[in-house]
């Protein structure tokens, strides 16, 4: 069976993860328009070649980022949300939102 | 150590969701403090857990804590957590405290409940604001089974696809992986020197189905449930 290599537990079978779809940074909703949130939310590159994606191992409910080939379909690393999430965002209603 | 006093499997509120397979196996249940436990299979127990048994410890204390400062808390509280996520560490009072990642532990009772580290945290713990430290009861969410014995290593790899052999996986270590195809935490906690032992803990809602899946795993090899008495002679 192929194999991930979980960030908290090491290498595991690919049944016990379940896929969390693309990683792509969040435009800060303060300053982006419409048209930039909308993108985020709902719009998905679905690039062939090396993404970043959310993976969750389903034992644990961790969820963590990996790169992978898309065309390929090589792991090439995982590693722990918080190499990128390493600081609190505060959300507050954008100006001109009801 | 307490004592068991001989009860009916319904006599108190608090019950293994397994009392009713129990039952039509022959268990002889007793009370055991607040909970009914299982104390004897049969006379052969002794002998069974040596071999292959699995214990159903459901009704037996046990407590959680998760969030960011969970290990100040815990090592304020005069507790040794394990230096590493995945590590379980004994403590002076026999409880096991395991660390299941960075932030979130699970405590288990010992077996002959004679110290109460559980019920003591979860007494102690307060929600404060600004301090991440949330209490997470596992008493009804999680059932707790023991596996023993010189096969169980060979019956768990039946059902489970991690490396449990001895020098794979030491004494302490945890695997939370899929058994039986249900999520679980296995935890390697030896009986003694002689006897490998591992806890099982699943989800109560599927324990039904991981209890009968474990017994049919076993039967290959002899293996039966055990009480509770069994695994205190040890």
């Amino acid at each position: 069976m192929k194999q991930m290599n979980c960030p908290l537990n090491g290498l595991r079978n690919i049944s016990e993860f379940i896929y969390g779809g693309e990683y792509h940074p969040m435009p800060d909703p303060q300053q982006c328009d419409k048209r930039e949130w909308v993108e985020h939310v709902f719009f998905h590159e679905n690039a062939a070649g090396e993404v970043t994606e959310w993976w969750c191992h389903s034992a644990t409910s961790y969820w963590f980022l990996a790169r992978r080939n898309s065309i390929t379909d090589e792991i090439i690393e995982t590693f722990p949300a918080s190499k990128l999430f390493n600081k609190r965002v505060d959300f507050s209603a954008a100006q001109g939102e009801s | 150590m307490s004592e068991f006093i001989t009860a009916t499997a319904d006599s108190v509120l608090r019950r293994s969701q397994l009392y009713h397979l129990q039952q039509s196996e022959g268990a002889q249940f007793a009370k055991y403090q607040d909970a009914v436990v299982v104390k004897q299979f049969s006379s052969n127990d002794s002998q069974q857990v040596k071999s292959l048994g699995v214990a159903d410890l459901s009704t037996l204390p046990r407590s959680g804590f998760k969030g960011k400062h969970t290990p100040q808390w815990l090592e304020q509280q005069g507790v040794t957590i394990p230096e590493q996520p995945n590590c379980a560490t004994k403590q002076n009072d026999g409880a096991l405290v395991a660390r299941l990642s960075e932030q979130e532990h699970l405590i288990l009772s010992d077996l002959a409940m004679a110290g109460s580290l559980a019920q003591i945290l979860e007494q102690s713990w307060s929600i404060e604001p600004d301090y991440m430290c949330y209490s997470l009861p596992r008493r009804d969410s999680h059932a707790w089974l023991y596996l023993s014995g010189e096969h169980v290593r060979a019956m768990l790899a039946k059902v489970c696809g991690i490396d449990l052999s001895a020098v794979e996986f030491a004494n302490g270590q945890i695997a939370q992986t899929s058994i039986a195809r249900i999520n679980g935490i296995l935890i390697r906690d030896d009986l003694n020197d002689d006897t490998a032992g591992f806890h099982l803990l699943c989800d109560s809602s599927s324990v039904i189905f991981v209890w009968q899946s474990l017994l049919d795993a076993m039967a290959e090899f002899d293996g039966k449930p055990v009480g509770l008495a069994a695994l205190l002679e040890n």
